[in-house]
């Protein structure tokens, strides 16, 4: 699988990662050598449908519990005000 | 009185007071750190009780800066304590210090860590493994009985090799990956790093057991680990898996064969064992391994927690721009790969197919373990490499967790022990691997071999008895 620069951008946007040009090209590259490596799956006879190798994963009880402090919370925050994480406007304004 | 520090911490505990204890280790820390950069940080005031665990930095604790070695958190300290760390307090232990890593897990070398590697005691210009390289650096070079690390694809196994010491993967959901930072939450486990076997088991019934905030951590009991350790290998059946076995060369061959010798010597019975999918294990794991982290990692975004970049106007440019400068180059390679094998047209392929594959070499372990009470392989390919030397070739470092990688997959146990050195004087390991929850079977082989061979004594030319004596 070869991947050029402008599929490394559109992988990019969805990995919410930023490159600039130089960094893409190295990075499409690096990602063609790991895949052609990796191709050796598509060599492999393999049963068609769902893999059948997972067991559920057991709920726990939905009972109510206490979250986190807010001031543990706050701790972490790159930015918070009034008991809220502060980001740029999403909705854009008049 | 650091002489103490060169005992199992079990025989220690008979010689010495708590605090003399304690002490000794804190002064190793003290006096080796600078040069093996093991710690991540150090707790000077944490406790005066007999145990000191070194504690991976990828699991949280509210004392210390929990930093997966990551820029992104650099300065995120946990609200709450994993539920490891919280059983080893319980259990009257405390947390030393947090341990080098490469960035979240991701990494054979310790290379990857952003704070710089940490160094291979038996010879500083090569590097302990990874990606629990500080853990492992930690217990080789004396500076502490024992520590906590964690396992995707070999990262506790692969590192104790490198460094001589005993390195132990739990079977999957045996100890809750609460407080664990995920990287790919199929196959992560915490794990333990040791000099002896008998010191894993312990630590292991420490740790084991549910633990309802992790759903996916079993509900069989916790063992007592150490029963068996003592009775042998009389009448035990290993399987020499041989797909591992055509891909050995020099020395480490030669080691792997004198351990074969010596089993069948204590009355083993060993034969050849197949696993045909090892040869596309690796291939397997890293995209299995890396679809997970690109998902898990999309947490790591500036908003809540970690690092914020200050460039960027809109939310999504936040995003991106923190992530930019948080995060390190194997791990956007990683994110970027497996981005790629779950997006629209490739799925099925990549992703799809990796599962498929998994499920394949899972069965034909499971079979084999049928046939066989465990299968044997050397842990790693070679001894430990030099800084730099695979740095630049993504494959050749990925290809150092050919062996460790399959029980991870596949979710079964599996122990590193020290067999011996190579010419170079760096310490060579014997990978046993057993059936889900045979642990206490894995103890009592390993613990024969360990008493045959009594490897864990010979100390690495950097170490802190002798350094502080």
């Amino acid at each position: 699988m070869k991947i050029d620069r402008d599929e490394a951008r559109r992988v990019a946007a969805l990995a919410q990662l930023q490159f600039d040009d130089e960094a893409l090209d190295r990075m499409a590259l690096e990602m063609t050598a790991i895949l052609s490596y990796v191709d050796q799956l598509q060599e492999l006879e393999l049963p068609d449908g769902e893999e059948a190798d997972s067991l559920p994963t057991p709920l726990r009880a939905d009972t109510p519990h206490l979250p986190l402090d807010q001031p543990d919370v706050e701790r972490n925050a790159p930015a918070w005000r009034d008991g809220f994480f502060v980001v740029p406007r999403v909705i854009a304004g008049e | 009185m650091n002489d103490l520090l060169e005992l199992p911490w079990t025989k220690a505990r008979d010689e010495a007071s708590p605090e003399e204890y304690v002490r000794a280790c804190l002064q190793a820390v003290e006096h080796l750190n600078p040069e093996l950069n093991a710690f991540l940080s150090i707790d000077r005031e944490a406790g005066k009780s007999s145990l000191p665990v070194a504690v991976k930095d990828n699991i949280v604790t509210t004392r210390l800066a929990t930093t997966c070695g990551s820029r992104m958190l650099e300065s995120f300290v946990s609200p709450v304590d994993a539920t490891a760390v919280q059983r080893l307090r319980t259990a009257g232990a405390f947390v030393i210090g947090k341990t080098n890593m490469d960035e979240f897990a991701m990494g054979s070398s310790n290379e990857h860590s952003a704070f710089g590697p940490a160094r291979n005691p038996w010879d500083p210009t090569r590097v302990p493994g990874g990606s629990s390289g500080g853990s492992a650096v930690a217990v080789a070079a004396r500076m502490v009985p024992v520590a906590l690390g964690s396992e995707t694809g070999g990262s506790v196994r692969q590192p104790a090799a490198l460094c001589g010491v005993v390195g132990l993967k739990p079977t999957y959901g045996r100890v809750s990956r609460s407080g664990l930072v995920a990287f790919a939450s199929s196959l992560d486990q915490i794990g333990v790093v040791t000099k002896t076997v008998r010191e894993a088991a312990e630590m292991l019934e420490i740790i084991a057991g549910h633990d309802p905030l992790d759903s996916t951590s079993s509900m069989e009991p916790a063992a007592e680990f150490t029963r068996d350790i003592g009775a042998g290998v009389r009448g035990i059946r290993f399987g020499v898996v041989q797909e591992a076995v055509e891909q050995l060369e020099g020395e480490v061959a030669e080691n792997f064969a004198s351990a074969i010798t010596l089993l069948r010597s204590g009355g083993a019975i060993v034969e050849d064992a197949h696993i045909p999918s090892l040869r596309h294990a690796i291939a397997t794991y890293y995209i299995v391994a890396n679809a997970e982290a690109s998902a898990n990692l999309a947490r790591f975004d500036g908003i809540r927690f970690g690092r914020r970049s200050g460039e960027g106007g809109s939310l999504e440019e936040v995003y991106r721009a923190s992530r930019a400068e948080g995060l390190g180059e194997e791990v956007k390679r990683r994110i970027m790969l497996g981005t790629f094998a779950l997006s629209s047209g490739y799925y099925d392929a990549y992703y799809g197919r990796a599962q498929k594959a998994r499920a394949r070499l899972r069965s034909e372990i499971v079979s084999e373990l049928q046939r066989f009470d465990h299968l044997l392989t050397p842990t790693t390919p070679e001894p430990a490499f030099r800084i730099g030397e695979k740095v630049e070739d993504p494959i050749a470092m990925y290809l150092s967790d050919i062996f460790t990688a399959p029980a991870n997959l596949a979710g079964i146990p599996a122990i590193a022990i020290p067999s011996g050195f190579s010419r170079e004087a760096l310490p060579l390991s014997l990978q046993i691997m057993g059936r889900h929850f045979a642990e206490a079977a894995l103890f009592r082989v390993a613990a024969w071999f360990e008493a045959e061979t009594d490897w864990w004594k010979r100390m690495p030319p950097i170490n802190a008895v002798t350094v502080t004596r």
